[in-house]
């Protein structure tokens, strides 16, 4: 088990005192009672800087935690008391009924003033986060499973502002009782009745270009890699970077991925793959014309931009190279007409800016503070000037990430003999998992990308009726799992599959991604150590469908089917060989 | 005479539970504001003298502001249910509107007089001043007693109250309000009268009309929630955890209550309040060292608000006389019920414990009482200042109603949060920096707000 980062008491974090960007405290609280995992990680990582930055500068880049108020979760217990929402928070109801109770209901008047304080001198977009008391008392991640909200708070009125605060809080409230979330508590045997949750408004590090509010690199640097490529090491550790807010390494999007030791190579593609392979679209704060009103939608104030739009922005130069399909080459820069590659070139090759430096040694500080693999996110802004870049750097969180120590054997037998059902040379995680008698897996027959956003559906349908069993399962599908885009792989989110103990991800000739390669959705998988094999319809090994379909059937829908086992099978996964394999 | 020696027997507006639960125990007890030997105008005028020393006022703005600008005083003649006629003496006083429209209740007194409503009309100026809201002051009131009227003679009353003054009354000019013995329901035939001869909708002409016609959410608990969000205030700045703080109440009415709801809930507990006893004819205080139960204690009340005293001991309280919430060991006190609570008899029954006295009811602490404390350095929140998030929340509801749009509750709760955190930090600044007491402090940054007004209108 790792260390677990040091939670701090309420009475250690001053009171908001309405300034928000004048205020003397980077960190300040409303109300009592705790402050939840996030805000601990928030707190932990201002703690970090302070040690190992404290002029908060890293060669000419400003490196800071955001400004954040927590919300304590005295504010939450009296939200749910006075308004008498406990009996539909714990019903089955749907999310929306349950998101529009929340909304419905009185936020506590002696926490309104702090709030309405807040945005009477706050005019720039400000993220609404969740920060759950369990996700700090288990030491579990929950990313994904609650509900952010950004908010573009430029409104010119006070009172607009102050109502789209509360309404994105009383969401993120809502979200502790959504399907989803109940789900995932389930599975990690913990009710939602002991949930609580805290708040984090923070401020949103980015630009305005335009209608747009952004930064320019959102980065998630972890300090072990699960998928090493070339001549790195898994100690090395791994960066996604993506254009935009996080929200696209969050949802599985299409990143650049690379080792910090190696900042100048990339994944293993070929320019082809690269091309297809690289980000086209990036996510903002709708900082323009008021969207459709529906304070149920987490992504109510989120557009989704063109990288060409970036470019128009200015916002691309130090991300973004150009194909030269005249030569076949990648050249660094968007100075050539072309195609672009969001390669993050220019940012990490030139050395104009140390950002490289300052990532690693930020991995190595929280991995020397926790002593054990950690996970960062931070988002940067680039403003060119006439001297350079003003760089600054946003680190929005650290939490330590789960590496198993266990040693297993797999032998050229098991992967290869008929014992095996599938193997794998790509997997994530550690360990034997021998008491699972279920599969739910995607029927390869029938499946096609266009049939993705059906296929989630039906696994969900499949994944819960089982789960209320409380029986674990294996999954087997095409493409990346969770992704948001449709076409990438089966758009799930974590709510739908979080009963699965052991995770397959296999490739068609219809569905020949690249698949994930870790991401926020994939850290809830390596936290709750479940398996994840990674199975290529081109590589040596296979997955024996026709075995699969001889077993005894439990449910089945068009394009995915749960059969039951007679004996449980037997999952082995070798994280030091990343092999792995499930015997039957 | 010091400045905050005079003080006494301030206004209050809008608050018709507490203002008619006050009145009736004044009436019970035989002690109209009139019989207790002093002519309130001249305190008044007394009191605005000293501050306008304070501030150096030059002498137009002095006499502008020692007097009301305007006065009505009028007959309303109506017919009783036996068919008599009876003739009603009424008044309104529009003391200054340099700020904004008048604002202020309207009175059924049978000792009213029009130097009462004169004083109550100018404390009512410095009262929307001090927590800076854009409205003046004035007092209305009609000598009767609605003890003895029937709800229709009641009726006929408001209406020829409204029919005498139309024309000077208004949403732009004047906005009354419930006080001593009148409610929501004579606002609404108040308000009925006056759009039936002005023939449209004019919701934002009277304030504390219930939620739905046209009154404001939160109402109810904004005179109590305000004092907290003063004594929170206060508390921040003497450095003091409220979690680690008690505190004693006297009165169980609604201010008191919503005062005692909200400490408790940012972490205070209350050790003891004092509720007035209708068949004993006194008042008793109910004290629990563990803190007490405010949902418990309310659901043993009964139609008059007595807490029940064989059921409070079942809760745990200790049954004590009346004044004994004075003498408990708290960091503060908040007496939430009648005036001239803390007298130069009682003070020294203070506690040294107590820091902070924050005044939720009107006039709570005698001259002599007030000198006492301060010398022994109690911080005191006044009340003009304490208890103005009920005239605050009465002009948030005239906003909404000009508007004809009704904010949410925790809208008005916020903007009352804002308002009286602001005019509290204004008044403790001007104390520090001025070293002056906090009730003289509230009332010079008040008069010279008003003051400042007529000058910028050219007044003077």
């Amino acid at each position: 088990m790792p260390q677990k980062i040091p939670v701090l008491s309420v009475t250690d974090i001053p009171r908001f005192d309405r300034h928000f960007f004048g205020g003397e405290h980077v960190i300040s609280r409303i109300g009592g009672g705790a402050i939840g995992g996030k805000a601990s990680g928030l707190a932990f990582a201002d703690t970090v800087l302070q040690k190992n930055l404290p002029g908060g500068s890293y060669q000419g880049i400003t490196v800071s935690i955001p400004r954040f108020v927590v919300i304590g979760t005295d504010v939450f217990d009296a939200f749910l008391e006075r308004n008498d929402l406990g009996e539909v928070a714990q019903s089955d109801t749907s999310d929306d009924r349950i998101g529009m109770a929340f909304q419905r209901a009185e936020f506590p008047a002696e926490f309104a003033g702090d709030l309405r304080g807040l945005v009477s001198t706050v005019h720039a977009p400000l993220a609404v986060r969740s920060s759950s008391m369990l996700e700090d008392a288990m030491y579990e991640p929950f990313a994904g499973v609650y509900g952010t909200k950004m908010i573009p708070n430029n409104q010119p009125d006070t009172d607009t502002r102050y109502r789209k605060l509360i309404d994105a809080i009383k969401f993120v409230y809502a979200s502790t009782f959504f399907r989803g979330a109940k789900s995932y508590l389930s599975i990690t045997r913990q009710g939602t009745a002991q949930e609580k949750m805290a708040v984090i408004i923070q401020e949103v590090v980015g630009l305005r270009h335009r209608d747009r509010f952004y930064p320019n690199v959102s980065g998630v640097g972890r300090s072990y890699n699960f998928y090493p490529v070339g001549h790195a090491q898994p100690e090395e550790g791994v960066v996604d970077l993506a254009l935009g807010l996080g929200k696209t390494i969050v949802d599985g999007g299409r990143v650049w991925t690379y080792s910090p030791a190696f900042p100048q190579a990339g994944p293993p593609f070929t320019t082809g793959e690269m091309l297809s392979n690289t980000q086209t679209d990036f996510w903002a704060v709708n900082m323009g014309k008021p969207p459709t009103f529906d304070p149920m939608k987490e992504t109510e104030y989120l557009i989704k931009a063109d990288i060409k739009d970036a470019e128009s922005d200015d916002s691309i130069r130090l991300a973004a190279s150009t194909y030269q399909p005249q030569n076949d080459r990648i050249v660094m820069g968007t100075g050539a007409d072309g195609p672009r590659i969001l390669n993050f070139g220019p940012l990490l090759q030139l050395h104009e800016v140390p950002f490289n430096d300052l990532v690693t040694m930020l991995l190595q500080s929280c991995q020397q503070a926790l002593d054990v693999p950690v996970e960062i996110e931070f988002a940067v802004t680039t403003d060119r000037t006439s001297e350079g870049y003003s760089v600054r750097f946003g680190f929005l969180q650290v939490r330590p990430m789960v590496v198993s120590s266990a040693t297993v054997d797999i032998t050229d037998d098991e992967l290869e003999g008929d014992r095996s059902l599938l193997a794998s040379e790509r997997t994530m995680g550690n360990g034997v998992v021998d008491n699972l008698t279920d599969i739910i897996y995607v029927k390869p027959d029938l499946f096609g990308k266009e049939h993705t956003r059906t296929v989630a559906a039906e696994i969900d349908e499949l994944s819960k009726r089982i789960s209320d069993d409380s029986r674990g399962y294996v999954l087997i599908g095409f493409g990346r799992w969770g992704s948001s885009d449709p076409w990438l792989g089966i758009p799930v989110d974590w709510g739908s599959i979080g009963g699965a103990r052991v995770i397959v991800e296999a490739t068609l000739p219809d569905m020949d991604v690249e698949l994930s390669q870790g991401s926020h959705f994939f850290h809830n998988i390596t936290s709750l150590q479940i398996p994840y094999l990674c199975v290529r319809h081109s590589n040596r090994f296979k997955i024996d469908w026709l075995w699969l379909e001889s077993q005894p059937i439990v449910a089945e829908t068009k394009f995915v089917r749960h059969v039951r086992l007679a004996a449980p099978l037997t999952v082995k996964i070798d994280g030091r060989g990343r092999k792995g394999v499930i015997l039957r | 005479m010091p400045f905050s020696s005079v003080y006494n027997l301030p206004p209050n507006d809008a608050d018709s539970n507490q203002m008619s639960w006050l009145s009736a125990k004044t009436l019970r007890r035989g002690r109209p504001v009139t019989d207790s030997g002093f002519n309130p105008y001249e305190m008044a005028q007394a009191q605005f003298d000293s501050g306008a020393e304070v501030l150096g006022l030059d002498r137009g703005a002095r006499e502008i502001l020692r007097v009301p600008l305007r006065e009505y005083q009028f007959s309303i003649p109506i017919r009783m249910d036996d068919g008599s006629v009876g003739v009603y003496r009424g008044f309104r006083v529009q003391h200054n509107d340099a700020r904004g429209p008048c604002k202020g209740g309207i009175r059924f007194h049978p000792a009213e007089t029009i130097d009462t409503v004169r004083a109550l009309a100018m404390w009512m100026t410095w009262k929307c001043a001090v927590v800076d809201i854009p409205l003046g002051g004035g007092k209305g009131g009609v000598v009767c007693d609605p003890h003895n009227l029937s709800m229709r003679e009641q009726e006929q009353i408001c209406r020829g109250w409204v029919r005498q003054l139309a024309k000077n009354v208004g949403p732009v000019t004047d906005i009354p309000a419930p006080d001593v013995m009148t409610s929501s329901q004579h606002m609404l035939w108040m308000l009925d009268e006056f759009e039936h001869i002005c023939g449209g909708h004019y919701p934002g002409f009277i304030t504390g009309k219930p939620v739905g016609m046209g009154g404001s959410l939160g109402r109810t608990e904004a005179t109590g929630y305000g004092v907290i969000f003063t004594l929170r205030e206060a508390l921040r700045e003497l450095g003091i955890d409220p979690d680690k703080t008690t505190a004693s109440v006297q009165g169980f009415g609604n201010v008191a209550q919503f005062a005692i709801e909200l400490y408790q809930q940012i972490g205070g507990k209350v050790i003891c309040v004092s509720c007035w006893d209708q068949a004993d004819q006194q008042a008793y205080s109910f004290s629990n060292p563990e803190g007490i139960d405010l949902k418990a204690l309310k659901g043993i009340t009964n139609r008059f608000g007595d807490i029940d005293k064989a059921k409070a001991k079942e809760l745990g309280c200790e049954i004590l006389d009346g004044e004994a919430w004075l003498g408990q060991d708290a960091d503060i006190l908040i007496p939430a019920a009648l005036e001239n609570q803390i007298t130069g008899e009682n003070v020294e029954r203070i506690s040294k414990k107590v820091k902070i006295i924050a005044e939720g009811a009107n006039g709570p602490t005698t001259p002599e009482a007030d000198h006492a404390i301060q010398s022994r350095d109690i911080f005191v929140i006044p009340d003009f200042l304490a208890n103005a998030g009920g005239v605050t929340c009465s002009y948030f509801e005239q906003v909404q109603s000009n508007a004809n749009y009704y904010w949410e509750k925790d809208d008005v709760l916020s903007r009352l949060d804002l308002k009286m955190t602001a005019a509290f930090a204004a008044v403790s600044e001007l104390s520090r920096k001025r070293k002056l007491y906090m009730r003289d402090a509230a009332y010079v940054i008040a008069v010279d707000r008003v003051a400042q007004a007529c000058r910028d209108r050219g007044w003077v």
